[in-house]
């Protein structure tokens, strides 16, 4: 059989007291993020209990522009369900990313500080 | 079937030879009247002798005493003839049909000169072999049709080359009737050793038997079912001039869309489509409709990629009011696929006025980018009375692309230029995008402090803008991140990141806005060698050194000349 190369996204999600935390390794951009926002929605939908959906960062290696488009549908996906959305582990790429774009409030913030917290992008 | 009999007849029928009436019988052998394959046995002036059981089946006529030509075909009676003179060609072998079967014969001759022709029936090899080679031929005309078809992606030059090739192999006449466009219908003719020729008409296609079915993509109704005389005249092509024989109805099926139906019509002085031929012609059929379709949706695609990047080329900029503006845009190498970088240049009405320089960069490509590409120019264009605010701008501008369908967002820069006296003004505001750089006239290179969220997002966008002035010779960089983030190098994968850009501006210090941009799109071209890469967008804004414009004029640069006109 053949080796495939391994896939340029892998997510890893688990289930606990937290919530969902979907490990995200690997390149998210243009052509994987549709994978990762297909799978946050399912397991939200299939755990209606999870408080919260945690992003884990800490193998991320890639993102670009389609990954962050990604993300901003994960995160409002998240907040239509009430949940709230934590980025974990963020690599100094994504961090860059989310502050070139002026993203990091939004995407982080809390649902009760609605998106008011995210007006501060200095 | 008497073996001492065998002889005797010659005794009295032949003359001026040596005669042995036992001879034939002892040479012969008594096996052979039972063998299973057809044995005769003839004198040297061609009389038969005799037969067994199995040329019986064969000639049920012939007694002893025949002439051998009266009753085998000439080609055994000739090989006979010659093998008799004792002029055999080699071992005396021939072979030829008797009836509608096929034989090898024989030949070995007898003591007293007759000769004992055995045949093998070979029927069936042959029949084996001519079916192979039919469908080696079928094969490898298939292939051809195919290649000859999937090489041009032309729709017409596609029809064509399948009626050609439906003459030269199938039919005397063939007409491929293409899927309406409104009533009409794209016909196309060919006849047999005469011109292609095509015509746009609006045709009923219930007029022949099968056609409006063909067209819809069903099975094809069998040529024995469509009465030739029925059909109309339109069907044939104008030098086919004799009756219709019989008529083929063939479906050209497409990727799930019909791609047309295939006419074929052979006159009543030619055979009619036998099973196998209405067989092969549908497999004929659905090769060119295979290519017919792939060729349709090329063009279909090809023509909006065309009237979407027409919108979306990037104009030529120049001077405008005593300002320096170049800019260079490389679309990705992934031709079929519009990248989503894009900039324009709005000039101020008067010299007094701001001119508004717009570049952005849209997540994402292909279709979805172009058409959120065309939303933001058009919505800048319709904003420009606004855009000496830039934060309002950009809020309305994200009110205007915000969708509850997607994320799709775009980053873009916007900066307002105006010449003051020797020094251009500059108010620039970043929207998630990079901040432009600036380079001063020592080579200092400095980072522009605006920052602002992404348009089309978030349901609140914000921004913060930075006053810049430039004096004569410094450049004010816009660009997008497939500068940056070009991948090459000497290991092939490595960024070509902000320190490096920054590294290359210091040394364009002083250089016009179009060696500027030059410069980057040259190196980062080079850094990227033959791997691929994203959309480059650069957009350079100089104020131009009133004491050097000489030496910026004589490089030929259209911004520079103009401002020496200007000037």
């Amino acid at each position: 059989m053949t080796d495939l190369p391994p896939p340029a996204l892998r997510l890893t999600v688990t289930h606990g007291a937290l919530g969902l935390t979907v490990d995200v390794s690997g390149d998210l951009d243009l052509d994987t993020g549709d994978h990762l926002v297909e799978t946050v929605t399912e397991h939200l939908a299939r755990h209606p209990e999870a408080p919260a959906v945690r992003l884990d960062f800490g193998e991320l290696s890639w993102i670009d522009s389609g990954g962050l488009s990604a993300l901003l549908m994960v995160h409002r996906r998240a907040r239509t369900a009430g949940r709230a959305l934590f980025l974990d582990r963020r690599p100094a790429l994504l961090e860059r990313l989310l502050r070139q774009t002026g993203t990091l409030d939004h995407l982080t913030a809390r649902p009760d500080q609605d998106d008011t917290a995210g007006a501060d992008a200095t | 079937m008497g073996r001492v009999r065998g002889a005797s007849p010659r005794v009295f029928g032949t003359s001026g030879s040596p005669v042995d009436p036992r001879s034939a019988a002892v040479s012969v052998g008594a096996a052979w009247a039972h063998a299973p394959y057809p044995v005769i046995v003839a004198d040297r002036d061609g009389g038969l002798v005799e037969l067994n059981a199995a040329a019986r089946l064969l000639w049920s006529q012939a007694v002893r005493g025949d002439a051998l030509w009266d009753t085998v075909p000439a080609w055994l009676a000739e090989a006979h003839g010659r093998f008799a003179d004792g002029v055999p060609d080699g071992t005396g072998e021939v072979s030829g049909a008797v009836a509608d079967r096929f034989f090898e014969a024989h030949p070995t001759p007898a003591d007293d000169g007759d000769v004992v022709w055995w045949l093998i029936d070979d029927t069936d090899r042959r029949l084996a072999e001519a079916a192979l080679a039919g469908a080696r031929q079928r094969s490898a005309l298939l292939a051809d049709v195919s290649s000859q078809l999937l090489s041009t992606l032309n729709v017409t030059r596609c029809m064509e080359a399948t009626a050609r090739m439906a003459t030269d192999h199938l039919a005397e006449a063939a007409l491929l009737v293409a899927p309406p466009q409104g009533r009409r219908h794209q016909l196309t003719y060919a006849y047999r050793g005469g011109p292609v020729s095509q015509v746009t008409a609006p045709v009923d296609v219930h007029a022949v038997p099968g056609l409006a079915e063909a067209l819809q993509g069903f099975p094809p109704v069998p040529a024995r079912w469509i009465d030739p005389a029925s059909l109309p005249s339109w069907v044939r092509p104008a030098d086919f001039t004799e009756p219709v024989g019989s008529v083929i109805v063939a479906p050209l099926p497409g990727h799930g869309v019909p791609a047309g139906a295939l006419i074929l019509l052979r006159s009543s002085r030619e055979q009619a489509f036998s099973g196998d031929e209405e067989l092969f012609a549908r497999l004929f059929a659905a090769r060119a409709g295979a290519a017919l379709s792939a060729a349709r949706l090329y063009t279909e695609q090809a023509s909006i990629t065309a009237t979407l990047m027409r919108e979306l080329l990037p104009p030529r900029l120049e001077n405008v009011h005593g300002v320096e503006y170049a800019g260079a845009y490389r679309p990705s190498r992934d031709n079929e696929r519009i990248g989503g970088d894009f900039y324009d240049v709005h000039p101020g009405t008067g010299p007094t006025e701001e001119t508004l320089v717009v570049l952005g960069d849209v997540a994402g490509k292909g279709l979805d980018a172009a058409v959120l590409t065309g939303k933001i120019r058009n919505t800048l264009q319709a904003l420009l009375p606004l855009a000496t605010d830039h934060e309002r701008t950009l809020t309305l501008l994200n009110c205007a692309l915000l969708s509850s369908h997607h994320t799709r967002f775009a980053t873009l820069v916007l900066a307002s230029v105006r010449r003051l006296g020797s020094t251009v003004e500059l108010r620039l505001t970043s929207a998630g995008h990079l901040a432009p750089l600036i380079v001063r006239s020592d080579g200092t290179v400095e980072e522009t402090a605006t920052r602002g969220s992404l348009i089309g997002a978030l349901p609140k966008v914000t921004s913060a803008t930075a006053n810049v002035t430039l004096r004569p010779g410094e450049t004010c960089l816009l660009y997008t991140d497939g500068v940056t983030e070009a991948r090459g190098g000497p290991l092939g994968d490595e960024l070509f990141g902000d320190h490096r850009l920054k590294r290359v501006l210091a040394e364009c210090a002083g250089m016009p806005a179009e060696a500027v941009v030059e410069r980057i799109q040259m190196l980062t071209a080079q850094w990227v060698g033959s791997g691929s890469h994203d959309d480059v967008a650069t957009v350079a804004i100089s104020a131009p050194r009133g004491a050097d414009l000489t030496m910026a004029g004589g490089q030929g640069r259209v911004g520079s000349t103009m401002y020496r006109r200007n000037g």
